[in-house]
C-alpha cells in the first residue's frame, strides 16, 4: 500500500469515528443529560458506556488479537476531541489506561468484561498530587481517582523490589470521594490487593498515563472549541449601543487572537499523535507529549476563560453552558500533569534545537 | 492583643498607623465571630449579619463615611491597613451596597430629609440595599435601559425587569436606575429612585452562578407604587449621579481588597504543595507581589482625592482594571500549582484558605461587573486619552 493510500485510509477511520460519536456526543445536541449527571453518583451513564463498549470505543487502541480495534492516538484523539465537546462525563479516557495494563498482565477475560463496558476497571496509582511517577508504595492511600465510584475493579500498581507489580483490588472497601467542580469526583482509596496479575508493568503504565494525557488534550481540544463556537455566535447576535457587539473591533481582536490559540492547539495534539502512531518511543514520544499537554492545559484555560469574559453576566451563570466547559479545564487541565510539570519534562526530554 | 485598648470610633482617625493597626487587629480578635473567617462564598445576610450588626453595634461599619453622618472618617492610609487586616483575618464582606455604594450617594446628592431618613437605617443594619441598574438588554450599554417610571399623583409607577443583582433577596431597598423620559436621549430620560422592596407587585428570582451560588437574582417591577420623594437629585439627572456613583464603585473594586487575600491565600497553597520555595514559582509570586505593592500606591492616591473632596475622574478605571485583572492572575496562578487540587469543588482539605477553586471562580466576573474591563478601557482610551470616535 502506498503512503498516499495509508495516509486516506487513516483519514477516511478518524471521519468514520467522528461520525459514530454522534450517537454519544451529537453535534449541537443540548447539555440535559450531562447537567443531570452531575454531583451524583457514579455521574455517568452505565447504558451508554456499554455503548461505548459495543461500539468498540473501550478497545480502541488494544490490540485485535485481545479483542480491541489496534488503532492509534490519532483515532482515540479525534474520539475524545467528539466526547470533549459534547463534555460526556463517561470514563474514556481513565479506563484506557487499564486496557493497557490488562493488555500487558495478559488479563484476557478481565480485559474482554471491560472491553464490552460490562464493567469498569480503574488504575489506582497516584500517591500525591500534580505526578506522572508510580511509586507503587504499598500501604499508600490512591488520590485522585476520576469515575472511582462507578468502578467495578481497581488495578494497583506495587512496588516489589525492582519491579512494579500489577494487582487486582475488587471495588467495595475503602473508598472516600470528593465531588469535582465540573459535578464529577475524585475517589481516595485505601490499598487492599487481592490478587496478583502482572510482575513487572513499570514501563507500559508509564507509557499509558502518558496516552491519557495526550488524550486528555483532545478531550479538552473539543471543549475549548464548542466553547468557542457558542461564543462566537454570541458576539454575532447579542447587541449592545444599537450593534451586534462582534463589530466592536475590541472583540474582534480578542476572537481573533482565541483562534490562533486554537490553531496552535490543534497542530499540538494532533502533531503529538502523530509522533506517537509514528512508532516514537522514550524521550521522543514524551517530549511531544509534554508539548501537547502544555499548550492543552493552557489553551483550555485561556479559551474557555474567554468565552466567560465575552459572554457577560450570562457567562458567569449555571445555566449558560461556557461555564460548564470552563468547569472541565479546571478539572482536567492539571489531570495526568499540570503545565508545569509538562514544561519541565519537555525541557528534560526535548532533544536540542539545531544550532 | 488583649493588652491593646479599642478606642471609641472617633478617636481612630488621630491614631498613628502602626498604632491603628494594633487597634484593628485586637478589635478583629475581640469582635470577629471566629465561624465566620475566610467563607468560601459570598455569604448571605443570614449568615453574615452577627457581623454586621457588631460593626454597627460598635460604630465601625462606615469607614470611609464622613463622622458627621456616623463614620469613621478614617484616612487613605488607614483605610488601607483596615482593608489589609480584614483580609489577613478573612473577614466576610457584608451585604454592604447601602455602606459603599447608597450612602456616600446620599451624602453627596440627597437632601437633608433623604439623608436622615437614609443614613441612620445603614448605619443600623435596618435596611439592606442591593443595585438595580441592569437589565437583560441593557448592560454594557446602561443607558438603554427600559425599566419605566411614571407618576401618577404622589407616586410613581415603576414596570420592568433588572438582571444580576447581586444579593436581591437579602436586600429589603433596591437603588434603581429609571427611565422618566422616553422622549429624550436615552441618557437624559432616567432617574434615580429608591425603593421599598416589599411594596407590592417585585418578585426576586434568584439565578445560581458558576460557584453553584445564588449570588444574584432577576428582579421584576409590576405596577410597582413608589412615593415620588424617593426620587434622588433632580428629575431624568439620575445618569450624571449613577456614573458618579460608578466611580464610588470603581474605586471600592480597584482597592487591594481581593486580590490582598487572594495573594496571601497563594502563598498558603504553595507552601501546602510544596512549591514555595521553588525558583519557578518565586518567580511568579515576586511579579505578582510587586504588582501588588504598586495597586497599592495607586489606590492610595485615588482614595486621598476623595478625602480631600476632589472628584475622581474617569481614570479610576485604570484601578478596577487593573486590580481585577491582579485577581484574576493571582488565582490563575493558585490553579497552576494546585495539581488536581485545581478540580475540587469545596476548599482543598476542608481547609478554607486552600481554596483555590473557589477564589479562581470568584475572580472570573471581576472583570465584568461595575462596567466589564473592555468597557473600561473604552473609557480609558476616550475619555483620558482623548481618542477619536
Ligand atoms: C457577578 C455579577 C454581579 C453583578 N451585580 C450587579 C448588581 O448588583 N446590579 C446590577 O445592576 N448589575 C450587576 N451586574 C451586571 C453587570 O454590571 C453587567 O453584567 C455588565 O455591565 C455587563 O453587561 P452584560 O452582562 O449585559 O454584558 P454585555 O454588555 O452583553 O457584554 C458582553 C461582552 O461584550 C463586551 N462589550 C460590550 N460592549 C462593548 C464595547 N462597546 N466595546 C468592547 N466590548 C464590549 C463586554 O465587555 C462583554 O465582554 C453583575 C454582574 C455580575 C457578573
Amino acid at each position: 500500500m502506498s503512503a498516499q493510500l495509508a495516509a486516506d485510509d487513516r483519514a477516511e477511520s478518524i471521519r468514520m469515528i467522528r461520525d459514530s460519536a454522534a450517537a454519544v456526543a451529537p453535534p449541537g445536541g443540548d447539555t440535559k443529560r450531562i447537567r443531570a449527571l452531575r454531583q451524583t453518583l457514579p455521574g455517568f451513564d452505565a447504558a451508554v458506556w456499554r455503548q461505548m463498549g459495543e461500539f468498540g470505543w473501550i478497545g480502541l487502541r488494544a490490540p485485535e488479537a485481545l479483542g480491541g480495534a489496534g488503532l492509534g492516538l490519532a483515532e482515540l484523539g479525534a474520539l475524545a476531541e467528539e466526547l470533549g465537546g459534547a463534555l460526556a462525563p463517561e470514563p474514556l479516557v481513565a479506563a484506557g489506561i487499564s486496557t493497557a495494563l490488562l493488555a500487558a498482565a495478559g488479563a484476557k477475560a478481565e480485559l474482554a468484561s471491560l472491553l464490552a463496558g460490562e464493567t469498569l476497571v480503574l488504575t489506582a496509582w497516584q500517591e500525591r498530587a500534580d505526578t506522572l511517577a508510580a511509586p507503587g508504595t504499598p500501604d499508600a492511600s490512591r488520590m485522585f481517582i476520576p469515575f472511582a465510584a462507578g468502578a467495578s475493579a481497581f488495578l494497583l500498581p506495587v512496588r516489589e523490589g525492582a519491579e512494579l507489580a500489577l494487582y487486582w483490588q475488587p471495588a467495595g472497601a475503602g473508598l472516600s470521594t470528593e465531588y469535582t467542580y465540573d459535578g464529577g469526583h475524585f475517589g481516595t482509596l485505601q490499598p487492599a490487593p487481592a490478587r496478583k496479575l502482572a510482575d513487572d508493568i513499570g514501563a507500559v503504565l508509564e507509557q499509558a498515563l502518558d496516552d491519557a494525557a495526550l488524550a486528555t488534550s483532545f478531550y479538552l481540544l473539543g471543549g475549548a472549541e464548542r466553547a468557542f463556537a457558542m461564543t462566537l455566535d454570541y458576539l454575532k447576535t447579542r447587541m449592545q449601543f444599537g450593534k451586534v457587539i462582534g463589530t466592536f473591533q475590541a472583540l474582534q481582536h480578542r476572537a481573533a487572537d482565541l483562534k490562533m490559540q486554537l490553531a496552535l492547539f490543534r497542530a499540538s495534539v494532533e502533531d503529538a499523535a502523530a509522533v506517537v502512531d509514528a512508532g516514537a518511543s522514550g524521550a521522543a514520544r514524551q517530549a511531544a507529549i509534554s508539548r501537547a499537554k502544555v499548550r492543552a492545559a493552557e489553551g483550555a484555560m485561556l479559551i474557555t476563560r474567554q468565552c466567560v469574559q465575552l459572554s457577560g453576566g450570562i457567562g458567569y451563570t449555571d445555566q449558560y453552558d461556557v461555564g460548564l466547559y470552563l468547569r472541565k479545564a479546571m478539572v482536567l487541565a492539571n489531570q495526568y500533569g499540570s503545565a508545569g510539570l509538562h514544561r519541565r519534562r519537555f525541557m528534560a526530554t526535548a532533544p536540542e534545537g539545531e544550532e | 492583643m488583649d493588652a491593646i485598648r479599642i478606642p471609641p470610633p472617633a478617636e481612630l482617625d488621630a491614631l498613628d498607623d502602626e498604632h491603628f493597626r494594633q487597634v484593628v487587629r485586637a478589635f478583629l480578635h475581640t469582635h470577629y465571630p471566629e465561624e465566620l473567617r475566610n467563607p468560601p462564598k459570598r455569604l448571605h445576610w443570614s449568615e453574615n449579619k452577627p457581623w454586621y450588626f457588631k460593626l454597627a453595634e460598635q460604630g465601625w461599619l462606615c469607614p470611609g463615611w464622613p463622622k458627621e453622618f456616623g463614620g469613621l472618617g478614617l484616612s487613605p492610609s488607614k483605610i488601607i491597613i483596615l482593608t489589609e487586616e480584614y483580609e489577613r483575618y478573612g473577614v466576610a464582606r457584608c451585604n454592604d451596597h447601602g455602606i459603599v455604594m447608597l450612602g456616600p450617594l446620599v451624602i453627596k446628592y440627597g437632601t437633608p430629609a433623604q439623608q436622615q431618613q437614609f443614613l441612620p437605617k445603614i448605619l443600623t443594619g435596618e435596611h439592606i440595599w442591593c443595585q438595580g441598574y441592569s437589565e437583560p438588554n441593557a448592560g454594557s450599554d446602561l443607558a438603554a435601559l427600559r425599566t419605566e417610571a411614571v407618576l401618577d399623583g404622589d407616586h410613581y409607577v415603576v414596570n420592568g425587569q433588572k438582571i444580576w443583582t447581586t444579593l436581591a433577596m437579602d436586600a429589603n431597598w433596591i437603588f434603581l436606575l429609571v427611565r422618566t423620559d422616553k422622549t429624550a436621549k436615552k441618557q437624559e430620560g432616567i432617574s434615580f429612585l429608591l425603593v421599598d422592596m416589599n411594596t407590592p407587585g417585585i418578585t426576586v428570582r434568584p439565578i445560581i452562578n458558576l460557584e453553584y451560588h445564588d449570588e444574584f437574582c432577576e428582579t421584576f417591577f409590576d405596577n410597582v407604587r413608589v412615593p415620588k420623594e424617593n426620587l434622588v437629585g433632580q428629575l431624568n439627572k439620575g445618569w450624571d449621579m449613577a456614573k458618579a456613583l460608578l466611580s464610588f464603585e470603581r474605586i471600592f473594586l480597584g482597592s487591594p481588597r481581593q486580590s490582598g487575600y487572594a495573594l496571601s491565600r497563594l502563598k498558603l497553597l504553595a507552601e501546602r504543595m510544596g512549591v514555595y520555595e521553588d525558583a519557578v514559582f518565586q518567580e511568579s509570586y515576586v511579579r505578582l507581589r510587586l504588582e501588588f505593592e504598586d495597586l497599592k500606591a495607586l489606590y492610595e492616591t485615588y482614595v486621598a482625592k476623595l478625602k480631600r473632596g476632589e472628584s475622581l475622574g474617569p481614570d479610576v478605571s485604570m484601578l478596577k482594571v487593573i486590580q481585577t485583572e491582579l485577581f484574576q492572575k493571582i488565582t490563575d496562578c493558585m490553579l497552576e500549582i494546585a495539581g488536581e487540587n485545581a478540580g475540587l469543588l469545596e476548599p482543598m482539605e476542608g481547609n478554607r484558605n486552600l481554596n483555590a477553586t473557589g477564589q479562581f471562580i470568584q475572580a472570573r466576573p471581576a472583570s465584568i461587573y461595575g462596567g466589564s474591563n473592555e468597557i473600561q478601557r473604552n473609557i480609558i482610551s476616550k475619555n483620558v486619552l482623548g481618542m477619536p470616535g
